[in-house]
């Protein structure tokens, strides 16, 4: 397929076609990871100048960046083009996100690139060298699918790079700018599906029904101290006032003292395993496997492997894929009338 | 064993399967009283988080009533209800909880017998299985 | 000053004697304490009826996940309680709690306070990672380092205890405390000045420590430049907020969806006019406007620090900020329940010095 080659390391070569999409006017703003000082952050910058400072293949991921672009465009549509870098899993919750009604796709010029995965954000304060988030470890869904250009990263050697041409958008958007075209191939490296595919295996075999029950929640949940970091920085969880922070789910102390005479002693606050059961039948759908919520846990609960591993068998159920396609409706917005027979009959 | 009685939380949608329990009362039809009826308006009025809170909360089961598919009063709810209840009950599943807790059936208006034996087999079924281990749990 | 010296073999084991016997001969219903989690890694507050859970409990644990200030916000924000309840906390956890009782949002009627001597917690992190090499002063939080207010003095609860070698210090602060101590037939006629000493040694090595970390972060801070230095690393998930026992509001101010999204053109134009914008936007705006939100009601515990995942000293410089504003209104949060916090109330003749006369 028709791709642009870049004879430059990754970032300087990003930074080049942004650079050229800005001056030249086809973008009014770019959206991309910056690193500032010792710390990263997403920008929207308008200076073509201070885009020496983007580093959009470095691999972390401070916040989501579907979740930043829905901030951006719920209100109104963009109004002016911009381009933004994005990984395959903030590509797909953007998708989701759209299909939310919380973010608007106009205007928008999205770069993506075969993902090799990000390392957890507190590697940045607290040295664990090259690791990788255990939900990019388990992702099988490093190709994004639907961004209007892919850079060719993961496996690549870096000296060069070569940009995919996906869509006719990203056609017109690289019109008259100066690049050379070729031909190439979307490929990843041999054997690293079939190595995280391995691994997400394996991970999940931990994780098996047998493994869990209610001791089992409690065993990995306990030391959550309800601080529902995992939500706000979900890129699904939308919601402005969390049913989980709201007044609806406080309890009476008449309630409270009931349960105590009935259970003898009752953990405080309440609602600790309550809410990760209560935001995974909400969010599990969409669940796209990024990982921000493991990155944010203040104790270090694996939220997003468990959270991966229920909402991979709830997608299955109704042979869903969040972020694969626009037009797919959220399972739980639509229905067929000839389905799942068996249930409600008996 | 044969003296525990289940509390089984009933979510019945106003025009059919809460319909249908006023029936099977009126005809004086015999159960056991375990359930706990809760009237709403359609089956998709239930958000999955009443159930899960009534499950958590120590109910021993929580049943779900509505319109046949195509019955609904306001059309479409019910095959809403049967999806969120299909997600919920995969989410049990893979969870390891104990999915028999958790029951979806259409009850319709005329149907008082019908009500009575799906109360009276969902006790029987739920006094086999126990009370809940949650309503003991103290770390939730 | 008197009190009851109990000899113990173990600091946890006679602290939960001692609660045991008020619970035994009917001075209370109920007790709130820190308790291990089944699988022993971590420890939650439960509210315990039942005796054997009781003797099972760990009063003081080197650790503090959740201020218990929290949990009793979970138990009456909503009404207050109908039994008798003894709340076992750290100085700091009490301290919170009067200030959410002023923000009502804790109701204290029925609830007794049992506070503890604390010797500081260690980062949650270090101890998760490490659960059997913290007992190193370089584990502790640098606000606990730093906290001058680890004992009994300016503290309302009824009864406190403190901690010393092979022993512990009953010492009760009001009237309360000392019904509880006859009634457990533990009068307090023994001589605490032993103790006394003790806590004047730790409290100057505290404030040395504390006037040595507060000015170090008032020199790394000085300027707009220098504080955006100092949270560089910020990745704005607003965990501190969310584990602060202060901040109760359910949907910050920082977090509201008209704060957080304004039109595309809107960024857009801010974008332009700056060359570039962060995305989310007001970061620094997020840490000063929750200074000024809260600062007059910083305890200085410390839990915004651990909570961070960048572990930026958030604690160390909300303490600073926190202690000198205090000042400013010769507040101190916590210390009593009458005392309203200095934003809510006024004086028609004071602060002239910030009034715009005769510029």
């Amino acid at each position: 397929m028709k791709a642009i080659r870049i004879n430059q390391p990754f970032n300087e070569s990003l930074r080049e076609l942004l650079r050229s999409l800005l001056e030249k006017g086809k973008v009014g703003a770019v959206f991309a990871l910056t690193r500032i000082g010792s710390g990263y952050s997403y920008t929207l910058i308008t200076d073509p100048k201070l885009l020496d400072q983007i580093t959009p293949i470095d691999p972390y991921m401070p916040v989501g960046g579907g979740k930043m672009l829905s901030r951006l465009t719920m209100i109104e549509p963009l109004t002016q083009p911009i381009a933004a870098v994005i990984r395959p899993c903030e590509l797909r919750s953007l998708y989701e996100l759209v299909k939310l009604e919380q973010a608007n796709l106009d205007n928008l010029l999205i770069i993506s690139l075969t993902c090799p995965g990000v390392r957890p954000i507190r590697g940045l304060a607290t040295d664990r060298g090259e690791t990788l988030r255990e939900c990019c470890q388990i992702c099988d869904r490093f190709i994004p699918e639907k961004s209007d250009l892919t850079l060719l990263c993961a496996g690549e050697d870096g000296n060069v790079s070569t940009i995919l041409i996906n869509t006719e958008q990203g056609e017109r958007f690289l019109e008259g700018l100066p690049f050379d075209y070729v031909e190439a191939e979307l490929k990843v490296p041999e054997g690293l599906k079939e190595s995280r595919k391995k691994k997400r295996q394996e991970t999940f075999s931990r994780l098996k029904p047998e493994d869990l029950g209610m001791e089992g929640l409690i065993n990995i949940f306990g030391r959550c101290i309800g601080c529902h970091a995992c939500g706000r920085a979900c890129p699904i969880c939308y919601c402005n006032l969390c049913y989980f922070d709201s007044e609806e789910s406080e309890s009476h102390p008449k309630e409270l003292a009931t349960d105590l005479e009935l259970k003898g002693a009752l953990r405080l606050p309440t609602n600790t395993i309550f809410y990760h059961l209560g935001r995974m039948i909400h969010v599990s759908l969409s669940c796209v496997g990024c990982g921000m919520c493991s990155d944010v846990c203040p104790v270090e609960i694996p939220v997003g492997t468990i959270f991966t591993r229920i909402a991979e068998s709830g997608q299955k159920l109704f042979d869903y894929i969040p972020g694969r396609d626009l037009e797919e409706k959220l399972p739980t917005s639509t229905f067929k009338i000839e389905e799942l027979k068996d249930l409600g009959e008996a | 064993m044969s003296d525990f009685l289940p509390r089984i939380v009933g979510f019945l949608c106003n025009w059919c399967s809460y319909a249908g329990a006023d029936l099977a009362g009126v005809s004086r039809l015999k159960m056991p009283p375990a359930l706990i009826p809760i009237r709403v308006m359609c089956s998709s009025r239930v958000d999955p988080l009443f159930v899960l809170r009534a499950f958590l909360g120590g109910a021993d089961a929580v049943l779900i009533a509505g319109c046949h598919p195509g019955d609904c009063h306001y059309q479409s709810g019910n095959y809403y209800t049967r999806r969120r209840f299909a997600l919920l009950q995969r989410i049990f599943q893979e969870l390891g909880l104990e999915v028999d807790r958790l029951r979806l059936a259409w009850i319709a208006a005329s149907e008082g017998v019908r009500f009575k034996k799906v109360v009276t087999e969902y006790t029987d079924r739920i006094k086999k299985l126990g009370p809940n281990p949650v309503k003991k749990e103290i770390f939730l | 000053m008197k009190g009851k010296i109990v000899k113990v073999e173990e600091i946890n084991q006679g602290i939960k004697e001692i609660i045991l016997k008020l619970f035994d001969r009917g001075i209370i219903d109920a007790v709130l304490s820190p308790h291990p989690l089944p699988n022993g890694e971590s420890f939650a507050h439960l509210l315990i009826k039942d005796r054997g859970i009781l003797t099972q409990t760990v009063p003081l644990p080197p650790i503090m996940p959740i201020s218990g200030a929290k949990a009793l916000r979970d138990l009456t924000r909503l009404g207050k309680i109908d039994f008798r309840l003894l709340a076992v906390m750290r100085p700091c956890e009490l301290r919170a709690t009067i200030e959410l009782s002023k923000l009502n949002q804790i109701v204290l009627e029925n609830i007794s306070f049992l506070t503890l001597d604390c010797p500081g917690v260690v980062r949650i992190r270090e101890y998760l990672n490490h659960p059997n090499q913290y007992a190193r002063d370089d584990a502790l939080r640098s606000t606990c380092l730093a906290c001058v207010h680890f004992s009994f003095k300016n503290l309302p609860s009824d009864l406190h205890i403190g901690i010393g070698k092979g022993e512990i210090y009953l010492y009760p602060q009001n009237e309360k405390g000392r019904e509880f101590l006859t009634g457990i037939d533990l009068s307090p006629t023994d001589d605490l000045s032993n103790w006394l000493e003790q806590i004047a040694t730790t409290e100057k090595k505290r404030m040395a420590y504390r006037e040595k970390l507060f000015q170090e972060i008032r020199n790394k801070t000085k300027g707009l430049e220098a504080l955006d230095r100092y949270f560089e690393l910020c990745i704005n998930c607003h965990n501190c907020m969310r584990v602060c026992p202060i901040c109760y509001c359910r949907q910050c101010f920082f977090e509201n969806p008209d704060q957080t999204r304004i039109e595309a053109g809107g960024y857009l134009n801010l974008a332009r006019k700056k060359k570039g914008i962060r995305f989310p936007t007001d970061r620094i705006l997020f840490h000063l406007g929750r200074m000024s939100h809260m600062a007059l009601s910083c305890i200085g515990c410390g839990n915004c620090g651990d909570g961070c995942p960048m572990e930026i000293p958030v604690g160390e410089i909300f303490s600073l900020i926190g202690a000198e504003t205090q000042k400013m209104f010769d507040y101190q949060p916590g210390r009593d329940p009458t005392e309203p916090i200095p934003v809510l109330t006024y004086r028609e003749d004071e602060l002239h010095e910030y009034e715009d006369v005769n510029r």
